[in-house]
């Protein structure tokens, strides 16, 4: 995200402190935050959820920025690292739930409650090709990541890698395990 | 599936974000741009870094009093008291409140902060809490208790509170488990599993049938949340029927304004009142209905409020039925206020903003004014919401008054306070302090009815569930004085059956605040609140000595011949006694009343009709939830119940219900 020379200039201004630069970089960039947001959290509530953490987050970091590239991956790293949270409370909330104990990020669109057929589609419904991506959220969270941020985010296997915070080649190989049982999972789906 | 699939990945159209929700998050990161200090770039990220919260555990377990204090909470409860956890994950900006000045305002370093801050309230805590345990002696066999329905227990806590607790509670804690489960759904990411989560529910399900030879004591806390009602409706308006774990009955039952007698005089804060009637759905039953009524301050001299609104303003809020209608809510809530109220606003959008410094309710254009700005351009970047909350409360705080944050929320912290132990022990010891807390839900996700709850419980307060403006007018204006006011807390009901007159019985709802026997006279046992004005009602469906029982008699167990009794015993059915502490007195005080055969009315139809009103609230709570006592009693029953007990219902909330059964009969499941 973030690959327009625009941003350079916008970067550099708000890394000064001007207030109107960073709002335009904030709005220019709120999509791509929200698109990868989506990605790995499948809905829309709580991606937007996500998307303003990494707003705020992005606030309270920009003076220590001095061009688009430092950005651009910083972008996506907090971006991963909230989103990454955000499902890791969700998961974690099955275990730490003891009790009444507060769940306090929730899955927002997960309505088991409301019972199947929903009167109205939820924006999830429109989107075409959910399989794939039902499918590649389903995967183990190494191999998902890296296809999310490799065929997703259109990112190399190095910045990946970096992103991961683990070496090219496992990258390489998370992929690699990644096509060969996604292949399996959709033919067996038909 | 081939790589060109995945490399066409990226192209894959991702549902559009909302306006409102791109407006919000742009204009919180606006504000917390301009209050950002020329610091924040180099300090640690706040929210849930876990490394971060790591190192502030370290650095916190250092300071002897804080970690004693865990440790000790740990061993006590099993309660996870990350006591400075929070302040570490806020990223506490104190001056945030100053938004005029947003210049560089040197701090020193979070964990700093949150060693200096939290050292002498700790050290309190630490020997009020060693000399709690050390005071309280328990029997061996008991594990140490855990206030308020478990709330504070974990699942893999080193102490087995479970195992030793009274099988009620475990049930109790386990419909909350599978609640939550039915609830929660599946993991996007997990393959479907529909029915799970449902099937470990129904094998647990009510209160269950009790032996009074085996168990003659029935304890629970009072309860006097509504948000199962509103979610049920809101359900059965849709044309479904609930999921049975979102139906409370006691909820159901206590959403209802009932004229039950008032206490005669101002010194006791409320009044039991009994009656016994025959089973509607089992004529060889009686059912034991208790019914509690507290004082209306209003209607005397009701103490200054200090409120503090705590809204919720982040991405989630944007659609009609979130923050447009708490701004409606809150609204209507100024023109219910006294001169002398005063309010406060806080907004949280991931990072708390002041809206409104405690403002005199005279100044009641200010405060609209301030209500009417809530929404993009509301937040700025500081400490969570919560605690800027708390803090506003304490500055305000005023003895003689009541000091209340309402939090209005879908439920969704997402920035800020991650840990939920940590919230709970954040909001359980503010409790302390006189400042309690109501939670206002909105939102069409029953998810945060378990938040709502806990939030509430753990705050001394109210958890309500608001879906529509008439709900709203009914929780902060019709209700006003029982939402804002406490008359009494930590109100507790035991009830000792004769086993000379009665064989079995069932508690009808509660159970998830179901007490051990023990816990009644234990005054640090927290349990529920009663707000001026309140109505609570607690039935119990019991058999007579002599009538078809459902439990046999045990081969090993004593003899069911009828143990002698005191003469003056024989008419009663069983002993009441209720245990509460008026607000801001830490002793309870208590009061009894002996369930004699002067308090039964013959049939039911001669009963009165609030009472009767409340028997079919109670019989559809339980027809929604699919239990097997009603035997055929059906949603024609009820509806006929409840039409010859509607009364005059000013507000229409009776025929709302009526309504509500009629829809049950046709909803799909």
């Amino acid at each position: 995200m973030g690959k327009e020379p625009l941003d350079d200039d916008l970067v550099q201004k708000a890394a000064a402190g001007c207030e109107s630069a960073f709002k335009a970089l904030v709005v220019a960039r709120y999509e791509d935050i929200y698109r990868m947001a989506w990605r790995w959290v499948g809905s829309r509530e709580e991606a937007e959820d996500v998307a303003q953490d990494v707003c705020i987050k992005l606030a309270g970091a920009i003076r220590g920025f001095r061009g688009q590239a430092e950005f651009s991956t910083w972008l996506h790293r907090v971006t991963y690292t909230v989103a990454m949270d955000h499902l890791r409370a969700r998961r974690r909330s099955l275990w730490d739930r003891g009790g009444q104990i507060l769940i306090i990020r929730r899955p927002k669109s997960r309505a088991d409650d409301v019972p199947p057929e929903p009167t109205s589609p939820t924006p999830e419904d429109d989107v075409i090709g959910q399989d794939l991506w039902r499918e590649v959220r389903a995967l183990p969270p190494q191999q998902r990541d890296a296809v999310l941020l490799v065929y997703g985010e259109d990112l190399s296997h190095a910045e990946a890698a970096e992103i991961m915070g683990c070496s090219e080649s496992t990258v390489s190989g998370h992929l690699h395990t990644a096509r060969k049982r996604l292949k399996e999972r959709l033919v067996a789906a038909g | 599936m081939t790589d060109h699939d995945l490399n066409n990945l990226k192209n894959l159209p991702v549902p559009p974000s909302r306006r409102g929700a791109r407006e919000a998050a742009v204009a919180v990161a606006l504000q917390a741009f301009k209050t950002a200090q020329p610091r924040a770039a180099d300090a640690p990220q706040a929210s849930s870094d876990a490394r971060q919260v790591k190192e502030a555990d370290e650095a916190i377990g250092r300071s002897r009093p804080i970690h004693a204090r865990r440790l000790i909470a740990m061993a006590a409860s099993a309660a996870l008291f990350a006591l400075a956890v929070p302040l570490v994950l806020l990223q506490s900006d104190r001056h945030s409140t100053n938004q005029l000045h947003p210049g560089p305002v040197p701090h020193p370093s979070n964990t700093d902060r949150v060693i200096t801050e939290l050292q002498p309230r700790a050290a309190d805590g630490d020997q009020r809490n060693l000399s709690q345990i050390a005071a309280a002696p328990r029997p061996p066999s008991e594990a140490v208790r855990v206030p308020s329905s478990g709330l504070s227990l974990r699942e893999d806590a080193p102490v087995q509170v479970i195992r030793q607790a009274d099988p009620d509670q475990v049930e109790a804690r386990r419909f909350r488990l599978a609640e939550l489960d039915a609830i929660r759904g599946p993991d996007i990411s997990a393959r479907p599993r529909p029915e799970q989560g449902r099937e470990r529910f129904d094998a647990i399900g009510p209160n269950p049938v009790k032996s009074v030879a085996g168990e003659p004591v029935s304890t629970f806390s009072i309860d006097v949340d509504t948000a199962s009602y509103a979610f049920v409706r809101r359900t059965l308006n849709q044309g479904l029927l609930p999921p049975k774990d979102a139906v409370r009955v006691e909820e159901l039952i206590n959403y209802f304004p009932y004229r039950y007698p008032l206490p005669g005089k101002q010194e006791t804060p409320f009044q039991p009142t009994v009656t016994v009637l025959p089973s509607p759905w089992n004529p060889a039953n009686k059912l034991v209905h208790i019914a509690v009524k507290g004082y209306d301050v209003v209607r005397t001299q009701r103490p200054r409020a200090n409120l503090v609104l705590l809204i919720d303003t982040s991405g989630s809020m944007a659609p009609d039925d979130r923050l447009p209608l708490l701004k409606s809510a809150f609204r209507m809530l100024v023109d219910t206020l006294q001169p002398t109220d005063t309010v406060g606003i806080v907004t949280y959008a991931g990072a708390p903003s002041v809206a409104l410094e405690p403002t005199k309710a005279s100044d009641r254009d200010k405060i609209l004014r301030a209500i009417d700005r809530l929404d993009a351009e509301g937040s700025t970047a500081g400490a969570a919401g919560i605690q800027e909350a708390y803090r506003m409360a304490e500055a305000a705080f005023d003895k003689s008054a009541v000091n209340r944050i309402i939090l209005g929320t879908d439920g969704d912290f997402n920035v800020g306070i991650t840990d939920q132990h940590t919230l709970k022990g954040y909001i359980e010891r503010k409790r302390d302090t006189g400042i309690y807390l109501s939670v206002l839900g909105v939102g069409r996700d029953n998810y945060n009815d378990a938040l709502m709850q806990a939030l509430a419980q753990n705050g001394n307060g109210v958890a309500a569930y608001v879906d529509t403006l008439n709900e709203a007018r009914k929780v902060l204006v019709d209700e006003a004085s029982s939402t804002l006011f406490p008359i009494a807390k930590d109100v507790k009901i035991q009830v000792e059956f004769n086993p000379a007159r009665v064989a079995e019985y069932r508690l009808i709802g509660y159970e998830t605040r179901m007490l051990n026997r023990e816990d009644f006279a234990n005054d640090k046992v927290n349990a529920g609140v009663i707000g001026s004005g309140h109505a609570v009602t607690a039935i119990y469906e019991i058999t007579p000595v002599g009538a078809p029982r459902l439990l046999e008699d045990l081969r090993y167990g004593q003899p069911s011949a009828a143990p002698a009794l005191a003469a003056n015993s024989a008419d009663e059915y069983a002993f009441l006694k209720i245990r509460y502490k008026l607000p801001g007195e830490e002793n309870s005080r208590s009061m009894q009343v002996s369930i004699r055969d002067g308090l039964q009315v013959s049939a039911v139809d001669q009963v009165n009709g609030e009472v009767r009103f409340s028997v079919a609230v109670a019989a559809f709570g339980q027809l929604l939830r699919g239990e097997p006592y009603l035997r055929s009693f059906g949603y024609n029953d009820i509806v006929d119940l409840a039409t010859g007990a509607k009364g005059d219902d000013p507000f229409g909330y009776r025929a709302e219900f009526i309504n509500l059964v009629r829809l049950a009969k046709s909803a799909r499941p």
